[in-house]
């Protein structure tokens, strides 16, 4: 099993589920998050004052899939992330020892 | 489910611990004039829920050995435990009873209610007596540890008006603070509105005892898998219904707490019905006792009273007291359409007095007098909204809206229409199948004019309720670099003073909503949005700062002269004052120094200067207390102050000091901002902040000071907001350098800060 977590702009938090949902992936978590790669953060002047945003506002998707999945679901996940621009964002994969469906108590790919 | 099912339960439980009482007597051989078995609490009061413990006190005088007393109090519970019934039981004598009470808040409430069931009544009857004659004898000394159990209360629980699952007896306006306030009122000490409450206190009752008929469990929180079984078995039409009942009581019971616990403050040394000093502040308004009341003698025929009173109160921070509100609803006359001017301000400072408008805003509602003004509120009041992000009904989650849109006044150059949007922005809501903000913009328009707002400004305000999630959702669902998505929100809001307005709308409706709904996540996105709309409305925007006088050719031949004149016209209830005066350095301070210390107050004021001369147009109204001047009378004042014959500054010193000795409301700091205008090839300097007496003239003071001249001012109050823009110019004429009209700027905000 596999948990990808992919970090993408806010805006496109609505494409990437759609996508994962006609692909068929039934459940997923999704947090506010913030920070920055390459696109550094930037200052910006509003109305006379200024303020920086070093920590660009991102979304946090995790999905957890069977191994054989993981290609697929993170091709799904960049396609539909991507706008070709500077901090589209990144996807990673982890390996994951087991999971567990805490009504059931169902394990393992079952849980998934 | 009612008072009589309630009572019935307490009679029959007072008959089933009386045979056990007297059987367990006769089986240990004791005297029933040495014991007695008393109720206490709510089963003292004869009110018993199907799921409630029986509270029960078993008094001894002390001749009973201890193992004979013991083992007759397990006779008298063990029946009741082997049936199944929850007691909660004390064993004590008269005087044991008494330290008990003294030193345990709960235990001296309960004994208030206490009741003879079964034994020696006189035993119960003197404990009864000690317990009220303590309560009121040490009540001054309790006071404070009973709010704080209140007040700990409320944290832990919540208020029962606002939340999702609330608990009846636990949270702030609960059935536990309706006994508080029975003790309270036990004490004498200030009147209590006990009568106010008692129908609040029926609800609250029969929805727990349907709870526990619904879950067969003695739980007081109402969850929301609960609310649609308690609304069907108490016959409420849907579960909304029923929290919306639910809401309206809660909201009873904060409203006298809130008002006893003022009250309770307030109590001098002599009694609180002793009749206090009292200090007029307004026309048929004073302070009596820290609360704004209304005269009784005054004219209470006069429609515009009650919001008058509304905005005095709320912008000292003091609340409206309940006999005058009463006495408001009783007297209620419609409002003229459109409203007055004055009136609208009223409502504008009312609504801008940030937390302490609650009060005054609820003690208003409680009498139904907002919705007798804003018909259009009646549908959302007391609206429950069951969904994740709210915490509170739909009133009230505008209210809070509007406490922080009070905040954000000087981030707007138009704090009227930030805060009339933000107490409506959701008037819209709960209409089957429309959609809130589209419905609330049809609903909006017409309140606006009605208000006696401009067509202009009732287009924004439309604007603003129709957008207001516009930003948010916005912000997290498209792309930020995408052009299209700029030019959307652009042709959305319009202009760049609408914009600034919408933002700070989403801010504070955001912020009212909770962190669920508003993070600091969200608000960067907003702002970044908000700040590429703005550049984007501003590069094709012809936005100038307030216009300036116009002046015909007559009249500007008129003011070349210079020559001094004055002429005040009555204007519905203020004054329009014109003025034609020689140019001199200092006129503007001046003429506004003559005016407040003519005890007038400026609502709007346009200046100019041409030639030798200024015009001036002023819009003052006079203080409660105070006689319009003749023409002739501030024409000689005004020309005494241009020879500096006046002792303007003390004069005016002593009248701010006499404003300052009101208790006031917290209110964000003033905002000097300076820029130059090409048009005119002046500097502008904009200033903003709360409104009090001699503003005006300590800023144009300030500002001659710095060796600048004010060439035109235009001067505005919005409800108890000021907005003064005053074009300066170098002494050669032009407009400051950025380094100067900065320094300007700073200084002159330094100043007011600090005053």
């Amino acid at each position: 099993m596999k948990l990808i977590t992919a970090i993408i702009k806010p805006f496109k938090l609505d494409d990437v589920k759609a996508a994962l949902q006609a692909f068929g992936i039934t459940g997923m978590t999704v947090s506010e998050a913030s920070g920055f790669g390459r696109q550094r953060g930037h200052t910006e002047v509003y109305r006379g004052a200024e303020y920086t945003v070093d920590l660009v506002p991102k979304v946090r998707l995790e999905v957890l899939v069977d191994s054989g999945e993981a290609e697929k679901v993170i091709d799904v996940i960049v396609k539909a992330a991507s706008t070709g621009s500077i901090g589209d964002g990144k996807v990673w994969s982890t390996p994951i020892d087991n999971v567990v469906r805490v009504r059931t108590g169902e394990r393992g790919p079952d849980a998934i | 489910m009612g008072t009589r099912e309630r009572r019935d339960r307490s009679n029959q439980a007072d008959r089933d611990l009386s045979g056990i009482f007297h059987s367990a007597a006769a089986q240990f051989s004791i005297s029933a004039d040495s014991v007695s078995l008393s109720a206490v609490g709510g089963y003292g009061r004869g009110e018993l829920s199907p799921g409630s413990d029986l509270d029960v006190l078993i008094l001894h005088d002390g001749s009973v050995a201890t193992d004979r007393l013991t083992e007759f109090v397990n006779a008298l519970l063990y029946p009741l435990w082997n049936a199944n019934r929850a007691v909660d039981h004390s064993v004590r004598t008269r005087n044991e009873t008494r330290t008990t009470a003294s030193e345990d808040l709960r235990v001296a409430q309960g004994l208030l209610d206490i009741r003879f069931i079964a034994g020696n009544r006189d035993l119960v009857h003197s404990v009864a007596a000690d317990a009220l004659g303590d309560w009121r004898k040490n009540f001054a000394k309790k006071k404070a540890g009973l709010r704080a159990s209140i007040v700990e209360r409320a944290e832990r629980s919540g208020e029962l008006a606002f939340l999702l699952e609330p608990d009846l007896k636990e949270s702030r306006g609960g059935l536990r603070d309706i006994n508080a306030l029975r003790a309270i009122a036990r004490t004498d000490n200030v009147p209590v509105s006990m009568e106010r409450l008692a129908s609040a206190e029926a609800l609250l009752l029969s929805v727990r005892d349907a709870l526990h008929t619904v879950t067969g469990r003695s739980r007081d929180q109402l969850l929301l898998t609960e609310q649609d079984k308690v609304a069907e078995l108490l016959q409420f039409a849907d579960a909304d219904v029923l929290m919306y009942e639910v809401a309206k009581a809660a909201r009873a019971v904060d409203y006298v707490m809130d008002l006893t616990w003022h009250r309770l403050d307030h109590v001098t040394k002599k009694s609180f019905f002793l009749k206090n000093k009292s200090q007029s502040i307004g026309r048929g308004i004073s302070v009596t006792a820290d609360e704004v009341t209304v005269d009784e003698a005054g004219d209470l025929s006069d429609a515009t009273l009650g919001l008058r009173a509304a905005a005095l109160a709320a912008q000292r921070g003091l609340p409206l007291s309940v006999d005058s509100t009463m006495l408001l609803a009783a007297n209620f006359r419609p409002l003229p359409t459109p409203w007055p001017r004055s009136t609208r301000e009223d409502l504008v400072a009312l609504i801008g007095a940030g937390a302490a408008m609650i009060r005054v805003f609820e003690a208003l509602d409680q009498e139904e007098l907002i919705q007798k003004w804003i018909p259009e509120w009646e549908h959302v009041r007391f609206l429950p909204q069951r969904n994740v992000l709210h915490r509170h009904t739909v009133d009230r989650h505008m209210l809070e809206t509007a406490v922080r849109a009070a905040e954000l006044t000087r981030t707007v150059r138009r704090p009227d229409l930030l805060l009339v949007a933000a107490l409506l922005h959701d008037i819209g809501k709960g209409y089957e199948g429309r959609d809130h903000s589209e419905y609330g913009e049809e609903l909006i328009r017409p309140v606006a004019l009605r208000m006696g707002f401009s067509e202009t400004d009732a287009d924004v305000l439309g604007t603003l309720v129709e957008h207001h999630l516009l930003l948010s959702a916005t912000a997290t669902r498209r792309d930020l670099d995408d052009p299209q998505t700029i030019e959307f929100v652009a042709q959305a809001v319009g202009d760049p003073g609408t914009l600034e307005l919408l933002h700070a709308l989403s801010i504070s409706d955001g912020e009212a909503t909770g962190r669920t709904a508003w993070s600091d996540w969200k608000a960067s996105l907003v702002a970044d949005l908000t700040s590429r709309v703005h550049d984007y409305l501003v590069g094709k925007s012809t936005e100038r700062p307030a216009p300036q006088l116009e002046l015909s050719n007559e009249q500007l031949a008129r003011v070349e002269k210079g020559e001094l004149s004055v002429t005040i016209t009555p204007r519905d209830e203020v004054l329009e004052i014109s003025i034609i005066a020689p140019d001199q350095t200092g006129l503007l301070s001046n003429i506004a120094g003559v005016l407040t210390i003519s005890r007038m107050d400026v609502r709007s004021a346009r200046t100019r200067s041409h030639g030798a001369g200024a015009a001036m147009t002023w819009l003052v109204a006079l203080d409660a207390n105070a006689n319009a001047p003749s023409e002739e009378q501030l024409h000689s004042l005004i020309a005494k102050a241009l020879q500096g014959e006046l002792e303007l500054s003390r004069k005016i010193e002593d009248r701010i000091r006499s404003h300052r000795q009101f208790p006031g409301i917290k209110v964000p700091p003033p905002v000097v901002r300076a820029m130059n205008d090409i048009a005119t090839n002046a500097t502008v300097i904009e200033v903003r902040m709360h409104d009090r007496p001699g503003v005006l003239f300590t800023v144009a003071k300030a500002i001659s000071r710095f060796g600048v001249d004010i060439r035109a001012a235009i001067v505005a109050t919005l409800g108890a907001e000021a907005f003064d823009t005053l074009y300066v110019t170098d002494i050669n004429g032009g407009a400051l350098s950025e380094e100067r009209a900065a320094l300007l700027a700073n200084q002159l905000e330094n100043l007011l800060i600090t005053q």
